[in-house]
């Protein structure tokens, strides 16, 4: 493929035209906060963390899901970004029931992370407290939608790399929830396989094996990746 | 059926009519308006009485669509002396019938608007709601019979189709489009030309023409309108479009609430597939094309393009980032035209009178006209079509007939919960995409909400918030939290407990919302607000206690 | 919970003969979904079960369409329907009143259907009738410049109430 060049934050980079905004930055060490996006899943561009100003477009692109072209000037560090990325990391602290002390992910945990990352010192907006159920339904794992923020890794590691889709989201707006098959208890799916993909792709303590207790969960969200990988590297069999 | 045949047939059909013996021919209103104060009985009484009385041969009695002045209804029209009748019933039809019809006497305190009115005209072509009107998307509303091919046809119907077909290549009718300077009816204004141009320059053997009749807007009913009242003009937009980019496969989305539309949709589906319009080699050319009904289920955000897109792959009607745009990357990853119903209407017009006669209508950047679903507290509430740049003043004062109840004009709602409010400093703006625009509203489809001193326009922001609030797809967070903590916060002004803190964050979270979210829907959800704070800003002020500010903000992160 | 459909049932057949006329393809659910809406009134479990199966679709994947959409309803509609229009016109024009006369009158708030499964009161963002607004549409009727005292006799009769 023919090499094209952009320009990001003043720096010329040579690239093809095949690979995201996101792609290029992080293979150049330019820091983009994500959420949704897990390498190996298919993006969705809906934390809009990711946001960067591109020159001539008045419109502002999610990086994970917008290709670069040859001569795109991109911004990914202005002030308006970063004020923007922090209001989204305070609305997914509001949106549900996050209290880190207690969280099996303390320490771990991406959304934690990512408050660090944006230096948010507290939340400027009113919390919503919803009503949330904790599913402890399944032998290993628990599901629990205080700690969700809806990123949707879980329905796609599902569906894409697993195959079952026992994931999916009901409702709309702020009711939005994560199920398993007809919104019934997770232990009780019929499509579930078991394999533990989606607690390795769930970014915060929303999703966790049984057999841990507060603080020591290890997640490696990498293995999603790793999976597809190895599974291209079997296809001349 | 080829070419020849058709024309055969057409002059036959014109021959028919040309025989009729008919003098009168009165038109009952079968609008989703007057049906619902009745209309249907009165059409079957009335064709009951002119069977019984022996007057077949001399009075034809016409099922037609919306006439326009809905809360006058049910209308009855006599189509050759124009005259109408307002709040028509199964009793008062028979001396209507008696008195004008066969005593050729005008009933001058049943004409429309005579209740309010000091002179009511006989014709009331003469009547400012009608003068001031230009219809060209409308033209056969509430004069033919919707559910007939044959009454289409008579009205030149598919003659642009005839043309397109064997005059024009597909470059040159996109030409005449990009011509007529059309703009897309649904909200955006995109110029319909390039966008038919781009999805024809993309090579597929597959591609798709997609007619969006998803009107979501609470309090715009245009669509609905043309479909009931003119569905031939649709449908052969679509086939004209589908022509031009090169697509074989089309589908209609229209909303589940608009059972009526449907209805005649797809029975004007059936009657041109008869017809051989709709179907494989179109008039005996190489041309095929064929189109299904798709029944929204209840979601504004399928208005949107990318989330229609997939309410008809059968998913959740959540938008895709774009680019890629539909145009090349659209239904089944196709190239797919997504135009909106009223588009489609104006398209059959201008292929038959040329790119440059619809050009000439309208302003400068704002080419022809606009449907407008005209409601709210205004006296003669329905649905008018006018000259684009046509001022606010002229469609609420002379078309509107005035305020109700001798109420002083507060301000014009456009464009739904994606628009903004109008006040009255600026009731002279001219209706165009970019006067809108400078206002802090939208044309957007053509929803027009006349509002009188009572309305509290902290409460209308709030009204809309709620709206997209509840019809926000879930799958960003600014649209999703962003529009719930707006909500919350202006439902908290509203009841007087808002704090200058909490406007200060509301501005901050309509910016936010505004420029991050991933679709249209969240991107205009602020606009309501931002426009209210804007043209109403001492509303919201008065209800602000700046004793409230003392309190501690005791929100800390988890 | 029984998920299976009795295939005597002449509903099953009416659902089983819509699959096949849409070829049991995937993108053919919401239609699938208001076929099946009309004939049962509600979208039952063991009916999207059926439906799931039958177009290969992975039970989340129904369930997350059924619940996206206002129109689709997991429960049984009350016997009478009454829709409140609340669009922008008849909102302007009161249609918060007729909800609270009728939340006064029958004890009901929108989404809520009496005990005895009679009524159910339901809202809609514009039904598109708005020259005659403020709008309610009562078991499918589209009535017009509602006055709310008058209106909730008019439902009250409607019900066999009085």
């Amino acid at each position: 493929m023919n090499t094209i060049h952009v320009n990001i934050n003043n720096i010329e980079i040579p690239t093809t035209a095949d690979k995201t905004i996101l792609d290029v930055c992080r293979e150049h060490k330019i820091d983009i906060p994500t959420m949704c996006h897990l390498k190996g899943l298919s993006d969705v561009g809906a934390c809009r963390l990711c946001i960067v100003e591109i020159e001539g477009m008045n419109k502002l692109q999610s990086a994970c899901t917008t290709k670069v072209a040859d001569h795109m000037i991109i911004q990914t560090n202005t002030d308006r970004i970063k004020k923007y990325r922090r209001i989204t990391t305070e609305l997914f602290f509001a949106e549900r029931n996050h209290v880190c002390s207690v969280c099996v992910a303390n320490g771990k945990c991406e959304l934690q992370n990512l408050g660090y990352q944006v230096e948010m010192d507290h939340v400027r907006y009113p919390f919503l407290f919803p009503q949330c159920e904790v599913d402890t339904s399944h032998p290993w794992y628990v599901m629990d939608h205080n700690r969700c923020i809806m990123c949707t890794r879980c329905v796609r590691v599902c569906q894409e790399v697993e195959g079952a889709h026992n994931w999916d989201v009901m409702n709309r707006g702020h009711a939005v929830r994560i199920i398993s098959d007809f919104n019934t208890p997770w232990g009780e799916s019929t499509t579930c396989t078991s394999c533990g993909k989606c607690l390795h792709a769930c970014p915060t303590g929303a999703i966790w094996p049984k057999a841990i207790v507060q603080g020591q969960l290890e997640k490696k969200p990498e293995i999603i990746e790793e999976l597809i990988e190895k599974r291209k590297m079997h296809d001349g069999f | 059926m080829n070419r020849l045949d058709f024309h055969t047939k057409i002059a036959a059909l014109q021959q028919l009519d040309k025989t009729k013996t008919v003098q009168h021919r009165i038109g009952i209103c079968c609008g989703a308006g007057c049906i619902s104060s009745g209309s249907e009985e009165i059409l079957k009484k009335l064709e009951s009485e002119v069977q019984q009385r022996g007057l077949s041969e001399k009075v034809e009695v016409i099922p037609t669509g919306c006439m326009g002045p809905c809360n006058h209804g049910p209308l009855l029209k006599h189509l050759d002396q124009h005259t109408i009748y307002q709040k028509v019933n199964c009793t008062n039809i028979t001396s209507i019938l008696q008195q004008h019809v066969i005593e050729q006497t005008l009933i001058e305190d049943q004409l429309l608007f005579s209740d309010s009115r000091t002179n009511a005209h006989a014709d009331y072509r003469a009547d400012p709601f009608f003068k001031k009107q230009c219809k060209i998307a409308l033209r056969n509303c509430g004069k033919i019979n919707p559910e007939s091919i044959e009454a289409y046809l008579l009205q030149d119907g598919y003659k642009a189709l005839d043309k397109a077909l064997f005059e024009y290549t597909p470059e040159e009718i996109i030409g005449e489009i990009k011509h007529s300077r059309l703009r897309g009816r649904g909200g955006a204004g995109y110029p319909t030309g390039i966008k038919w141009e781009t999805v024809y320059k993309y090579v597929n053997n597959e591609k798709y023409v997609i007619c969006n009749g998803d009107e979501g807007d609470p309090g715009a009913f245009m669509d609905r309108s043309i479909l009931e009242g003119d569905p031939f003009s649709v449908l052969e937009g679509i086939t004209i479009a589908a022509y031009a980019v090169g697509a074989s496969k089309g589908y209609a989305y229209i909303r589940g609430e608009y059972p009526l539309a449907i209805k005649r949709f797809e029975s004007a589906l059936k009657q041109a597939r008869k017809w051989g319009l709709l179907g494989n080699q179109i008039l005996g050319s190489s041309f095929h094309f064929d189109l299904e009904v798709r029944i929204g289920a209840g979601a504004f955000v399928c208005g949107e393009e990318t989330a229609l897109i997939a309410s008809i792959e059968g998913k959740r009607g959540t938008p895709k980032p774009r680019p890629p745009f539909p145009a090349q990357s659209g239904l089944w990853g196709k190239p797919t035209l997504i135009n909106n119903v009223e588009t489609f209407a104006a398209i059959v017009p201008i292929v038959l009178k040329g790119g440059e006669w619809y050009s000439e209508i309208g302003t400068a950047k704002s080419a022809g006209t606009k449907v407008f679903a005209l409601a709210g507290k205004v006296n003669y509430a329905g649905l008018i079509e006018v000259p684009m740049g046509t001022s606010l003043r002229e469609i609420v004062f002379e078309i509107g007939g005035g305020m109700q109840n001798q109420a002083s004009f507060k301000a014009a709602q456009t464009g739904g919960p994606s628009g903004g409010c109008i006040p009255i400093e600026f009731l002279d703006v001219k209706m165009d995409y970019e006067s809108l625009l400078s206002l802090g509203s939208i044309m957007g489809s053509g929803g027009l909400i006349i509002m009188d001193e009572h309305s509290d326009m902290v409460d209308v922001a709030r009204f809309f918030m709620e709206f997209c609030m509840d019809e926000s797809c879930g799958k960003c967070v600014p649209c999703r939290v962003g529009t719930k903590m707006m909500h919350d916060l202006l439902q908290k002004i509203c009841i007087n407990k808002g704090t200058n803190k909490d406007l200060e964050r509301l501005e901050e979270l309509a910016l936010y919302v505004k420029e991050t979210s991933l679709c249209g829907l969240g991107a205009s959800a602020p606009n309501p607000l931002l426009s209210t704070l804007r043209h109403f800003r001492s509303e919201y002020e008065t209800r602000i206690h700046p004793s409230q500010d003392t309190v501690q903000d005791k929100n800390q992160s988890g | 919970m029984n998920n299976t459909l009795s295939t005597t049932d002449p509903r099953t057949k009416l659902i089983s003969s819509k699959l096949k006329k849409e070829a049991y393809k995937a993108d053919a659910l919401i239609e699938v979904l208001h076929t099946a809406q009309n004939i049962y009134g509600y979208l039952p479990i063991p009916v999207l079960a059926y439906i799931s199966k039958s177009l290969h679709l992975p039970p989340s994947r129904v369930y997350a369409t059924v619940s996206f959409y206002h129109f689709f309803s997991l429960k049984p509609k009350g016997e009478h329907t009454c829709l409140v229009c609340t669009g922008t016109a008849c909102y302007v024009k009161g249609a918060q009143q007729i909800l609270e006369k009728i939340e006064q009158v029958f004890h009901l708030k929108p989404g809520e259907t009496s005990k005895d499964n009679k009524l159910g009161i339901q809202v809609a963002r514009c039904v598109g009738a708005c020259g005659l607004a403020p709008v309610v549409v009562l078991d499918d009727e589209v009535q017009g410049n509602i006055v709310s005292e008058e209106f909730t006799q008019t439902m009250k009769e409607k019900m066999g109430l009085l």
